[in-house]
């Protein structure tokens, strides 16, 4: 069972993805509703994969990227970044940052299962 | 393969979130505009209103609502450039945000009632397309004077030395609170989460840093928080919200070392309506949506305690009369049928939204009347912790949209006017509501505007001059009447309060009052029911007549095939009541005309609706199926038209009241006299 953190401050948006997801086999999931909530649940407890917004209040995605990346057990953690259309911007900064994987919003449940799949079986794929 | 997961399934919660986004964007936007025009920045507002568009962005992309996305998406890029620029922004950036979102509430509401949002404004899109050009010019000229460590101090943005830089100039402190997560601590309720919450009631919170620490004992996450905070309370307030003892607060600038000093009681936050918002929030942490209709689940539920401890009192009451000693199960019985009125009336409760969260729309609509007549005017509300049923505010928003537009665009006179007549050029539009009773809310739209002039209505009217505000309040709701020549822009030719009385009066069974006096202004004032019971129901008509009934207590909708209906014997006084075969039980078919002494219709009916009394089946003959539709149900009250089989009255939108029937009770006090035995 992969233990998936899921962070978006919008709860609809959490459950969409989580939906998303749900015919990926194998995955559990907790939501973190923003980057701080999210920094502290992955100081407690290990999680296989983070999934992240990049626009959120208190601290945004890239701070907790940078955080994560900064912390010597996380520092291989598996993050996927999901933003919204038309900050393309920030994909060079998230990635910059350590995220493995960028995705933007609109996406197909079939794209975000394929992201997943890719950066939890560790596989390199072409993005969709 | 995969299945595909429905995102169109997340519509309706879409419209919850987004309503809620929105809500957040108009009072931000309009806590800058206001804040600009008092000569002020507010960058903390601009940054919230740049993350409710964003994310509100997201959500609409997501459910594929592209004219929302499109919208959204040009405010947020001049929101961001606002914000990259440490919160700075023009009135004229305002004036085009607001109207920007105005125009996603539109849309908004035609997804909610499930037409396509329309495209977006040409011209909206391209001044804010064009305010966006110019360059953001960066000031981090701020410097301040912190003594705060340099790794904390490189997370610290624009928007961060610009409020840091405030509270210092106004004479407050800066300080530093440390919060480390642990399991155990998680476990008593201390998480970020909830510390940032308590926190928020007694400081500001410039910045959190989370910070890597050697993992200990105390700190088994290896992780720390430093939370940089302007404290509005006392520094045991902020220290206790924080979870830490008082002297473990480090001041870092401001203040003169007043360490342990209590601020002084004049140094609020300096901007209240921001304070309020946050409040807002942390109230709403503690919110859960709920569909309507799974409340409406739970009371169908409970209606079915109801009725089982009915049968329960029956078969109690059967006991007493075989001599049996049923006191305690009396009591019982007694002390349930109050828990369950409770209970109905905590369900009814979870339906009621504050009447303040109603009207924050209102500002935003006042707003833009302004613009488009060029008159001054301020808005005064009032909503005090009153609360309404969700079905009722619904239905009466629209209510006080008219009223609000009327006072602007007719009531309140031009500047010009208001100077000539020694009043201030700014209007006044008074909205305050208060419950009445425990059943009933009071709403006043009130102005001080012209007042109305009845002699030129009564004209218009060509009806004598009403000599009563009561008479001229009835002749404002006469349909059609017009008040003014040409339609204006926002209120059109007349002022629609027909409308207005069709929704409070007719809909919600409620009362209008007028009261105006010339010179002075006008207040109208609704009185509404707390809560309606809504119930689907079929409409048809018998008779010539149209009822509804209540599908939920309808079995089937039966053929009728007169030819082979048998007819019972005429009793005395009673009708005669045929009968109809149906999978071999005997069903008597009742005539609604004959039960309401109305024509008879030609040709006879061919339908009949199925209900059960008791398990055994009436069959009630109708001329005509019109649809089935959601009715306000009003129960009758008064005595005198009280009557069996009828449940209430309702209005099916053209201002006529139209019988709710209870077809199982009618049927039922109809065939106690008569007979039912087929003949032959």
């Amino acid at each position: 069972m992969a233990e998936v953190l899921v962070v978006d401050d919008s709860k609809v948006m959490r459950e969409m993805i989580v939906a998303c997801l749900r015919a990926h086999p194998g995955l559990s999931f907790t939501h973190a509703a923003s980057g701080l909530e999210a920094i502290e649940r992955l100081s407690l407890r290990k999680f296989d994969l983070v999934l992240l917004d990049l626009n959120m209040p208190d601290i945004g995605g890239i701070e907790v990227v940078e955080f994560i990346r900064s912390q010597d057990k996380l520092r291989t953690l598996p993050i996927i970044v999901i933003t919204t259309r038309g900050d393309e911007a920030s994909r060079g900064r998230a990635l910059g940052a350590g995220a493995n994987r960028f995705m933007t919003k609109p996406f197909t449940p079939d794209a975000l299962i394929a992201e997943v799949r890719g950066v939890l079986d560790g596989a390199v794929r072409a993005p969709t | 393969m995969t299945k595909r997961v429905e995102l169109g399934d997340f519509v309706e919660a879409f419209i919850g979130e987004a309503e809620d986004l929105l809500r957040t964007l108009s009072a931000k936007l309009l806590a800058t505009e206001a804040d600009l025009r008092a000569g002020r920045q507010n960058p903390r507002a601009v940054r919230d209103a740049f993350r409710a568009t964003h994310t509100l962005k997201g959500l609409a992309a997501m459910v594929g609502v592209e004219p929302i996305v499109a919208i959204a998406h040009r405010m947020e890029s001049l929101l961001r450039a606002a914000d990259d620029a440490g919160g700075t922004t023009t009135l004229p950036a305002m004036d085009l945000l607001l109207r920007g979102a105005r125009e996603l509430d539109r849309r908004l509401e035609s997804v909610a009632n499930g037409k396509p949002a329309q495209p977006p404004p040409a011209e909206l899109i391209e001044g804010l397309d064009a305010l966006d050009r110019p360059e953001a010019q960066r000031d981090r000229g701020t410097a301040t004077r912190l003594e705060l460590d340099p790794s904390i101090a490189a997370k610290l943005g624009a928007l961060e030395h610009e409020q840091i830089a405030r509270a210092i100039a106004d004479g407050r402190r800066v300080v530093r609170a440390d919060f480390t997560p642990s399991p155990a601590r998680s476990e008593a309720g201390l998480n970020i989460t909830s510390v940032r919450e308590r926190l928020s009631r007694v400081a500001e919170i410039v910045k959190v840093v989370p910070r890597s620490v050697p993992a200990s004992e105390d700190a088994p996450g290896g992780l720390s928080f430093a939370l940089i905070l302007v404290p509005t309370g006392t520094d045991e307030e902020v220290a206790d919200a924080a979870g830490v003892a008082s002297n473990e607060l480090l001041t870092l600038s401001g203040g003169e070392g007043a360490r342990a000093e209590p601020d002084m009681p004049g140094a609020l936050p300096l901007d209240a309506f921001d304070e309020d918002e946050e409040g807002g929030r942390t109230q709403r942490a503690n919110v859960v949506r709920v569909e309507v209709s799974r409340l409406d689940d739970a009371m169908e539920r409970l209606s079915a305690l109801v009725v089982a401890r009915f049968r329960m009192a029956k078969a109690v009451a059967q006991l007493v009369e075989r001599g049996v000693d049923v006191r305690e199960v009396s009591a019982l019985l007694a002390e349930n049928g109050r828990q369950l009125r409770d209970m109905r009336a905590a369900i009814l409760r979870v339906r009621m939204v504050p009447v303040a969260e109603i009207l924050e729309r209102i500002p935003l609509l006042v707003r833009g009347l302004r613009r488009a007549t060029g008159k001054h005017v301020k808005v005064m509300m009032d909503a005090g912790r009153a609360e309404l049923d969700k079905a009722v505010a619904e239905r009466l928003f629209p209510a006080i949209v008219h009223l609000v537009r009327n006072a602007v665009d007719h009531a309140i006179e031009s500047p010009d006017e208001r100077r000539a007549a020694g009043k201030p050029e700014e209007g006044t539009l008074t909205i305050s509501c208060f419950e009445r009773s425990s059943t009933q809310l009071e709403l006043t739209v009130a102005d001080d505007g012209a007042g109305i002039d009845r002699e030129r209505i009564a004209a218009r009217a060509g009806v004598p001059v009403p000599e009563s505000d009561a008479a001229l309040l009835a002749m404002l709701c006469r349909p059609g009447l017009s008040t003014r020549a040409e339609a204006t822009t926002t209120s059109g030719r007349g002022m629609g309060m027909d409308i207005v009385k069709r929704i409070a009066v007719d809909e919600l069974g409620g009362e209008m009052q007028l009261r105006t006096r010339a010179g002075h202004g006008s207040a109208f004032t609704l009185r509404v029911p707390l809560t309606i019971s809504i119930v689907e129901s079929f409409t048809f008509e018998a008779g010539g007549q149209r009822f509804v009934v209540p599908v939920s207590t309808v079995e089937e909708i039966l053929e009728l095939d007169r030819t082979r209906a048998v007819r019972g014997p005429a009793p005395d006084r009673r009708e005669r009541v045929s009968l109809v075969e149906r999978r071999g039980e005997v069903v008597p078919v009742l005539d609604l005309e004959a039960l309401f002494s109305l024509p008879r219709a030609d040709p006879p009916p061919g339908k009949a609706l199925l209900v059960r009394r008791g398990g055994e089946p009436i069959a009630f003959a109708v001329d005509r199926m019109l649809g089935q539709q959601e009715v306000v149900l009003r129960p009758l009250e008064d005595p005198l038209v009280k009557r069996v089989g009828i449940a209430g009255a309702t209005d099916l939108g053209d201002g006529r009241p139209t019988l709710v029937l209870d077809l199982a009770a009618l049927g039922g006090a109809a065939l106690a006299g008569a007979t039912t035995e087929p003949v032959g």
